[in-house]
């Protein structure tokens, strides 16, 4: 999307807003309501006022994982030391990863197939492959792998963190409430702003809830990503469909992995599958009415996603107010309610 | 083997502390009913591997995973979470708090009792089922679970000598009865259960003059634990238990009464 605007670095947010001194439900909201034109701005604990008895919340519950490992090329000459962040894992049970130089260019640590990275507590992997479609990502094999690799990840890793971020905050604060496996390498930010109490407020208000599970990958390198649908969560879209109520996905995946699962007219059944489904606005969306979501950068291709709600004008009057009115930007930011 | 019911058929229990006394004979009892997985979790690899090892003797098709882990370190909560989590795709129905510790052995009193000895004693008894509720009950809120937390009577009694672990106990049936009136219309339910005295080394090291052949064998007050992890006490919430008393008359006594209003 030729889209052009600018945001000021000041507005992106360099802390989770309970270190900006106020609760993680307190972060402001940005609704646009696509059918009658109009945008408001209000409290994200307020979000009820704009959802209706009948409505269903769909969630990803994929749990951040410490993402970022430290490992050195395992060599007689100690070669390079480099930033591992994990992308996704593959079914194969390898895993595509960024692999970021510490020293110098970030992309000078001679990666080639073949190669040993060490990590700590006796942890390893080899350089598999360049992926065929994200040639910034490699592929990697580990020395261990299932539940005694994910205990090892949680040792070693830490968080993902981008250069606006103010300090390394720990992982929980990376973390959705509702957040149950683990498997994403960017915490599904859409979601952070619930707290359990809002939760249980919306559902006394008849406001259901369901969970899909897409592990986010990197964000700037997204490709194939895997999702799963529950029976319960395509029950729940289904009999939503039927009434009156409106599915609202939170977060970009929850459009990706329901939209994916989603049959031509828009019903849903139990899914597990890869999706490399591209959303933009010539995608008729199937299933999903709304879409609660963080502020995007210009070139995310999760504002071409949003096209796929509401003309590109539309957006860009909305994030025009947003930058005037000083929103924030990123994972510990404010909101954008499209209903 | 006697035909049985499978009380536990199906259920994923993640339990702290089971490497010794009453948590390895909560982990055994729980593969006999039937358990489909169990998460066991302690300090000491070398003890919770031989439960682990235990345990598959009992349910060789069990699907089993030991974590090494220190449930005072939040780092450690949220590792023995996404492991467990990992390994149960994402499904949880049983969380057992059992792992606590007694702090300095013999016990000062609190006069003299160390700020980091009191410390460590709440953040491992109160601290840590604190944070391991907190990442467990994503994972039961929307199909329902029960949580039961291990007690003592030095949770209602202020005995000398029994600081900062009956302070702690104190805090977690306090804790458990707010998670309780939190949870109530959700499908998670949550109970705290005394075992009452057992020959376990915990308490050997607590008490060393007394006599240790006067207290249970941890193996014989698990029932109330399958109980409460079972379907059987559906709907039951907010619940104190004495596992040595006769809970289960106390239990159709007010059953009764209630039908009676």
């Amino acid at each position: 999307m030729a889209f052009t605007f600018v945001v000021p670095p000041e507005l992106s947010a360099k802390e989770p807003p309970e270190r900006r001194g106020i609760r993680r439900d307190q972060v402001r909201l940005l609704v646009i309501d696509r059918a009658a034109g109009r945008i408001e701005h209000t409290r994200f604990d307020k979000v009820g006022d704009y959802l209706r008895a009948g409505d269903l919340l769909v969630f990803n519950s994929s749990r951040t994982l410490p993402a970022s490992l430290r490992g050195c090329e395992c060599s007689a000459s100690h070669g390079p030391c480099m930033e591992v962040r994990l992308a996704e894992r593959l079914p194969d049970g390898s895993w595509l990863a960024l692999l970021l130089c510490e020293q110098g260019d970030p992309f000078s640590c001679g990666l080639r197939a073949g190669m040993q990275i060490e990590f700590a507590e006796g942890l390893a992997a080899t350089v598999l492959e360049r992926d065929a479609n994200i040639p910034r990502l490699w592929k990697l094999g580990f020395s261990i792998s299932g539940t005694e690799l994910v205990d090892l990840i949680y040792r070693l890793g830490k968080p993902i963190r981008y250069e606006y971020i103010s300090a390394p905050w720990d992982l929980d604060y990376y973390q959705t409430v509702y957040a149950t496996e683990p498997g994403s390498a960017e915490m599904p930010s859409a979601g952070r702003a619930f707290t359990w109490k809002l939760l249980l407020d919306l559902k006394r208000r008849g406001i259901d809830i369901a969970y899909i599970i897409l592990h986010a990958g990197l964000s700037s390198y997204m490709d194939e990503e895997e999702y799963f649908v529950s029976r319960i969560t395509a029950q729940k879209i289904n009999r939503t469909r039927e009434g009156a109520g409106r599915i609202i996905a939170v977060g970009t995946t929850v459009v990706r992995a329901l939209e994916s699962a989603a049959s031509e007219n828009g019903s849903v059944t139990e899914a597990h599958g890869y999706t490399r489904l591209k959303i933009d606005r010539h995608h008729k969306l199937r299933c999903v009415e709304g879409l609660l979501t963080g502020l995007h950068e210009p070139e995310a291709s999760h504002l071409d996603l949003l096209s796929a709600f509401l003309p590109a004008e539309q957006i860009h009057v909305a994030y025009r107010e947003a930058v005037a009115r000083r929103y924030l930007w990123h994972e510990f930011g404010d909101l954008n309610l499209i209903l | 083997m006697f035909c049985r019911m499978s009380k536990l058929a199906g259920k994923n229990i993640l339990i702290t502390g089971a490497s010794q006394g009453l948590g390895r004979e909560m982990a055994l009892r729980f593969a006999r009913e039937g358990a489909a997985a169990l998460s066991l979790v302690a300090r000491h690899p070398d003890k919770l591997n031989v439960v682990r090892d235990d345990v598959l003797k009992i349910a060789p098709k069990i699907d089993i995973v030991a974590i090494e882990a220190d449930v005072s370190k939040p780092r450690d909560i949220e590792r023995i979470a996404a492991t467990t989590l990992a390994r149960f795709k994402g499904q949880l129905d049983v969380l057992v708090n059992n792992a606590s510790t007694i702090g300095p052995s013999p016990m000062p009193f609190l006069l003299d009792y160390p700020v980091e000895d009191f410390r460590e004693v709440l953040d491992t008894n109160l601290i840590g089922p604190f944070l391991l509720i907190k990442n467990a009950l994503p994972a039961m809120i929307e199909r329902g679970g029960s949580i039961i937390n291990v007690t003592s009577d030095a949770g209602q009694v202020g005995y000398p000598g029994w600081g900062a672990y009956g302070i702690s106990k104190f805090g977690l049936e306090g804790m458990s009865q707010t998670w309780a009136s939190e949870l109530q219309e959700t499908g998670v339910r949550i109970n705290w259960v005394d075992p009452g005295s057992m020959n376990t080394a915990m308490h050997r090291a607590a008490e060393p003059e007394e006599d240790p052949s006067e207290w249970a064998n941890p193996a014989d007050v698990t029932d109330v634990f399958v109980f409460l992890g079972s379907d059987e006490s559906k709907g039951l919430t907010g619940k104190r238990f004495q596992a040595q008393e006769n809970w289960k008359a106390e239990l159709n006594h007010e059953e009764r009464k209630a039908k009676k209003i």
